[in-house]
C-alpha cells in the first residue's frame, strides 16, 4: 500500500512539474529549465525544515518564492531570446543550478548527527513528515492538496481574461503587443508563477522523497516537465495531469517488468510519439472528442 | 617581480592548454551549427551520438587491435552512420515547420543513445588508450603537451576539409543553397531530404573525430559526460551565434581557453559554472553570439 | 493629431522611409497611398512602434512616442489592424475581443482582479455591443480561425475598436474583398469616424480611398511626392509617373514588403 502511495505522491508532484511548464508553454516560451526551479525549491525547504527546522508549510511557501524568485530574474534575458534559443539558455540555467548544489555544502550540527546539503553526497535527512509522525495518507493527502489548489486556479485563470491574454501571447506576439498586451509583464508573470509551481513541487518531492542530490534534476526531469504538456495538449490543464498519470502510473509501473531497459525504451516511445503525432498525442482535436467524451467541453462559455 | 613573471607564464600556459582543447568544442559546435544552418533545427542527440562513434572507436581499438589512425576513422563513421538514422528517426517524416516536435525527438534519442552506451559499459568509465607516447615539446619557458597539439592539428585538417566539402564541391553548394532558401532550392531541383541527410552524415564524421579526441586528450570515455559535452556544444553553438561556423570556431576556442582558467583557480567542481555563467553573459549583453547576423531566429 | 516629421527608417542599406513629413487633423479620414515598396506599411509600423525609427519623430496629440513600445501607444490611443489579418486564430471571436480591451479607460474602471479573474457585466454589454456592430453576433463562440475571410476582416477591425481608440490605423483593409464588402467597409469606416475616431487608412484599392478619404498623400520611395484632396491628387502628374513607372528615378528596390 504504501508503495502505490507512493506513487499517488509522485504523479501529485511531477502533475505540478509538468503545470509550471504548461503555463509558460501558454505564451509560447518552451523551456527547458524546471528542473532548475523545481531544485530550487526542493532545496531551499529542505534547508528550511532542516537546518532553520521552520514547520513544513511555511519552508514550503519561503522554497517556492525563493524559486520563483529567480524565474523572475531568468524572465528577463529570456526575453530577448525565442524558440531555440530559449531552449538552450533554460537547459544551460538548469545545468547551472545543479552544479551549484552540486557545490553546495552547508553542514550544521543538529544534536549528535551533522546535517544539511553535502554536495557530491545529497542532502539526506530531510526527515520533516517522519520526525512528526505524519502517516502515508496524510501525506499524500497533504501533497495532493497543492496540486488541487494549484490545478483550480490555473483552470480558474485559463478560463478568464487571463487565459485569452496568455494564449493571444503564445499564438501571435506581435498582433498581442498591437492590441495592448504588455508582452514583458505577461513572459515574466509566466516565467515567475512557473518557477513558484515548479518550486512548490520540489518542496514537497524533497520531503517525500527525505534525499535530494543533484542529480534528481538533470535535463531529463527537465524533458519530462515539458512532455506532459506536450503529451497533454495545451487545452486544459487536465490534459496535463491525463499525461502524468499515463507516463509516471502506466509506463513507468506498467514497463517495471523490463528493469534497466525501461529507459531505452523511453527514448523510443518519445522518438515514435513525435513521429506519429507531431502535435502532442491529446492535440486539439483529440482533446476536444475526449472532452465531448466525459462532457466537459468548455470552448465557447463567453463569460467566466 | 619574478613571482609575476612565473604567474603570468603559467597562466598563458594554462590559456594555451586549454585553447588546443577548445579545438574539440569547436568540432562539436560546428556540427551543431551545420545542422541549425541548414535545418533551423537543433539537433540534441549530436553530442551523444559523437561519444558513442568514440566507443565504437574504442571498441575497434580493444577488439581488433585497431591503429590510432583507424580508432579515429572508425568513430568517424560510427558517429556518421548515427547521424543518418537520427536523421531519419527525428527530423526526415516530421513536419518541417515543427521545431518542437523534431526537438523533442531528438531529446528521446539522446536518451536513447546514452541508455544504449549506459547498459553496453554497465555504466562504468573506460579507459582511452593513449594514441602517443608522451611527448612534451619546449617552447621556451612553456611546455606544449603533444597529444594535445595533435588534437588541435586534426580539428584544423578536419575543419579544412568541411570547409573544402562546402565551398569546392556540388555537394556543398546544394546545402549552402538549401540552408539559405530552401524552398528556391527545392525549386531549382535539389533534393532537400538527400542534402538534409548528407549534413547530418557530414556533421556526424565530425563529432565522431571529435568525441574520439575527446576521449583521447581526456584519457578516458564515460557516460556521464554526454549532458555536460551537449550543453557545451549548445553553448558554444550559441556563443558564436547560431549557424555560424567561423562563430563555432571562435567560441570553441574561447570556452576551451577560459575553461581552463576557470579550472586552474576554481577547481574541476565549479569549472562548468562558471562556462554556464558565460553563455549568460553573452545572452544578455550579445544574444546573437560572436558572429550571428542581427536577425531575430526562431 | 498624428504628426510625423523627417520621419526616416533604413533596413541595412534600404531606406523604407526617408524624411517623411505628415500631419494627420483630428476628425478626419487620412489616405496615404503609393506603389508597393513605397514605404506604407513601415510608416504604420512605426507609428505603432513595432519598428524604431532611424531618424526623425513620431507626435500623438502634442506628446513625443519615441522610444514607447507598442502597448503603451495603443493606451494612449493608436490601434491598428494588420494587411495579412492577425487574429488569435485559437481563442474564440468573443476571447479575441476581451484580450484587446487595453485601453486606459478599461484598466481604471474594471479593476485588477475582476479584470484578469473574471468580468464585469459592463464588459460583457460592451463585447456585445462590438460584435454587434461588427455583425458577428451569433459567432461569438467560434473560433476565430473558422471564420470566412470577410468576418475575420470585420473581427480584426472590432477587435482594434475595443482598445477605444483615438486614431485607427488600417493597413490595407480591403485587400482580397469583393466590390460589396469594400461598400460595407466603407460604411464602417465612415461610422467609426462618426464616433470621433481619426482614420489613416493605408490602401491600394483606389474606389475606397477616393470614395472614403478627405485627403490623401502619395508615398514613393520612402516620401511624400503628393498631397491633396482625391480629385487633386487623381490629376498630380507625380502621382501618375509614380504608379505607371513612367520616369522612376532610380530602379524600385525589388522583393521588399511595402
Amino acid at each position: 500500500m504504501a508503495y502505490y502511495l507512493g506513487l499517488v505522491q509522485l504523479i501529485g508532484i511531477h502533475t505540478l512539474l509538468g503545470l509550471s511548464a504548461y503555463i509558460l508553454m501558454l505564451t509560447g516560451q518552451l523551456s527547458l529549465g524546471q528542473a532548475g526551479f523545481f531544485a530550487i525549491g526542493a532545496y531551499s525547504a529542505g534547508i528550511l525544515t532542516v537546518i532553520f527546522q521552520l514547520p513544513i508549510l511555511p519552508a514550503l511557501f519561503i522554497g517556492a518564492l525563493i524559486a520563483a524568485f529567480f524565474a523572475f530574474l531568468v524572465g528577463f534575458p529570456a526575453l530577448r531570446v525565442k524558440g531555440l534559443m530559449l531552449v538552450v539558455a533554460t537547459i544551460a540555467f538548469s545545468e547551472f543550478v545543479r552544479l551549484f548544489f552540486f557545490n553546495l555544502s552547508w553542514r550544521v550540527p543538529r544534536g549528535d548527527i551533522v546535517v544539511g546539503p553535502d554536495s557530491t553526497n545529497g542532502f539526506r535527512e530531510i526527515r520533516y513528515f517522519v520526525a512528526n509522525g505524519w502517516s502515508a495518507w496524510e501525506i499524500t493527502a497533504f501533497v495532493w492538496v497543492f496540486v488541487v489548489l494549484v490545478m483550480a486556479l490555473l483552470w480558474w485563470s485559463d478560463r478568464s481574461r487571463t487565459g485569452s491574454v496568455l494564449r493571444a501571447v503564445g499564438e501571435d506576439e506581435l498582433a498581442a503587443q498591437s492590441v495592448g498586451v504588455n508582452l514583458t509583464a505577461v513572459k515574466v508573470a509566466a516565467m515567475t508563477a512557473g518557477g513558484f509551481i515548479a518550486g512548490i513541487g520540489g518542496g514537497l518531492y524533497a520531503h517525500t522523497a527525505t534525499y535530494v542530490d543533484h542529480l534528481t534534476f538533470t535535463v531529463l526531469l527537465a524533458t519530462f516537465a515539458i512532455a506532459y504538456p506536450i503529451l497533454g495538449g495545451l487545452s486544459s490543464v487536465f490534459g496535463t495531469l491525463v499525461a502524468v498519470i499515463f507516463i509516471q502510473g502506466v509506463l513507468v509501473e506498467g514497463l517495471r517488468f523490463l528493469g534497466d531497459w525501461r529507459n531505452i525504451v523511453f527514448g523510443l516511445m518519445i522518438i515514435a510519439a513525435m513521429n506519429l503525432k507531431p502535435s502532442g498525442l491529446f492535440d486539439a482535436p483529440t482533446a476536444r472528442i475526449l472532452k465531448r467524451a466525459i462532457g466537459l467541453d468548455e470552448r465557447g462559455k463567453t463569460g467566466a | 617581480m619574478g613571482d609575476f613573471w612565473f604567474e603570468f607564464v603559467d597562466i598563458t600556459q594554462i590559456v594555451g592548454d586549454g585553447l588546443l582543447f577548445g579545438a574539440t568544442y569547436a568540432l562539436i559546435g560546428i556540427g551543431f551549427s551545420l545542422i541549425f544552418g541548414a535545418m533551423g533545427k537543433l539537433n540534441m542527440t549530436y553530442a551523444a551520438a559523437s561519444l558513442a562513434g568514440a566507443y565504437v572507436g574504442l571498441a575497434a581499438f580493444t577488439f581488433v587491435d585497431a591503429p590510432a589512425l583507424a580508432v579515429f576513422l572508425v568513430s568517424a563513421l560510427a558517429s556518421g552512420l548515427i547521424g543518418f538514422v537520427v536523421y531519419v528517426a527525428c527530423f526526415r517524416f516530421i513536419p518541417i515547420n515543427n521545431h518542437l516536435a523534431a526537438l523533442m525527438a531528438s531529446v528521446g534519442a539522446l536518451f536513447f543513445v546514452d541508455e544504449i552506451i549506459i547498459h553496453t559499459t554497465d555504466g562504468s568509465p573506460l579507459t582511452f588508450p593513449a594514441m602517443f607516447d608522451y611527448v612534451m615539446l619546449e617552447l621556451g619557458p612553456y611546455g606544449v603537451r603533444g597529444d594535445l597539439l595533435f588534437v588541435f592539428a586534426v580539428c584544423i585538417i578536419s575543419t579544412v576539409g568541411l570547409l573544402y566539402v562546402l565551398y569546392r564541391s556540388r555537394l556543398g553548394l546544394a546545402t549552402r543553397a538549401v540552408s539559405q532558401q530552401d524552398v528556391a532550392a527545392r525549386l531549382c531541383g535539389i533534393d532537400v531530404h538527400r542534402t538534409n541527410a548528407v549534413t547530418f552524415v557530414l556533421a556526424g564524421l565530425l563529432g565522431g573525430i571529435a568525441g574520439a579526441m575527446t576521449a583521447a586528450a581526456v584519457g578516458v570515455l564515460s557516460p556521464l559526460i554526454t549532458i555536460p559535452l551537449t550543453v557545451k556544444g549548445l553553448i558554444v553553438t550559441v556563443i558564436g551565434g547560431l549557424g555560424s561556423i567561423p562563430g563555432a570556431i571562435a567560441a570553441g576556442l574561447l570556452v576551451g581557453g577560459l575553461e581552463n582558467v576557470f579550472l586552474y583557480f576554481r577547481g574541476v567542481n565549479e569549472r562548468d559554472m562558471y562556462v554556464l555563467l558565460l553563455l549568460f553573459v553573452f545572452l544578455v549583453f550579445r544574444p546573437h553570439g560572436i558572429f550571428g547576423s542581427a536577425i531575430n531566429r526562431d | 493629431m498624428l504628426e510625423l516629421r523627417g520621419l526616416s527608417k533604413h533596413f541595412g542599406g534600404v531606406k523604407a522611409l526617408d524624411g517623411l513629413d505628415l500631419t494627420v487633423d483630428e476628425g478626419e479620414i487620412f489616405g496615404l497611398i503609393g506603389p508597393n515598396g513605397s514605404g506604407k506599411s513601415t510608416t504604420i509600423n512605426v507609428i505603432c512602434g513595432v519598428y524604431g525609427q532611424t531618424a526623425g519623430t513620431v507626435r500623438f496629440r502634442g506628446e513625443l512616442m519615441d522610444g514607447q513600445p507598442p502597448h503603451r501607444r495603443l493606451r494612449a490611443g493608436i490601434a491598428r489592424t494588420f494587411q495579412n489579418i492577425r487574429l488569435f486564430p485559437n481563442l474564440t471571436v468573443w476571447q479575441n475581443l476581451w484580450v484587446a480591451q487595453n485601453s486606459h479607460q478599461d484598466i481604471a474602471r474594471q479593476g485588477f482582479l475582476p479584470r484578469w479573474l473574471g468580468t464585469t457585466r459592463q464588459t460583457r454589454k460592451e463585447i456585445a455591443g462590438l460584435l454587434e456592430l461588427a455583425d458577428l453576433g451569433h459567432k461569438g463562440d467560434d473560433l476565430a480561425a473558422n471564420l470566412a475571410f470577410g468576418e475575420q476582416r470585420r473581427l480584426e477591425f472590432a477587435r482594434a475598436a475595443a482598445a477605444r481608440p483615438k486614431l485607427l490605423l488600417l493597413d490595407e483593409p480591403a485587400a482580397g474583398m469583393s466590390r460589396v464588402e469594400i461598400d460595407d467597409l466603407s460604411r464602417r469606416i465612415r461610422r467609426v469616424r462618426e464616433s470621433g475616431v481619426t482614420v489613416l487608412l493605408v490602401e491600394h484599392v483606389m474606389e475606397l480611398v477616393m470614395g472614403v478619404t478627405e485627403r490623401i498623400a502619395v508615398l514613393n520611395f520612402g516620401n511624400r511626392i503628393a498631397f491633396g484632396t482625391p480629385s487633386e491628387v487623381q490629376h498630380n502628374q507625380a502621382v501618375q509617373e509614380a504608379y505607371l513607372g513612367s520616369s522612376s528615378p532610380e530602379p524600385r528596390p525589388a522583393g521588399r514588403k511595402s
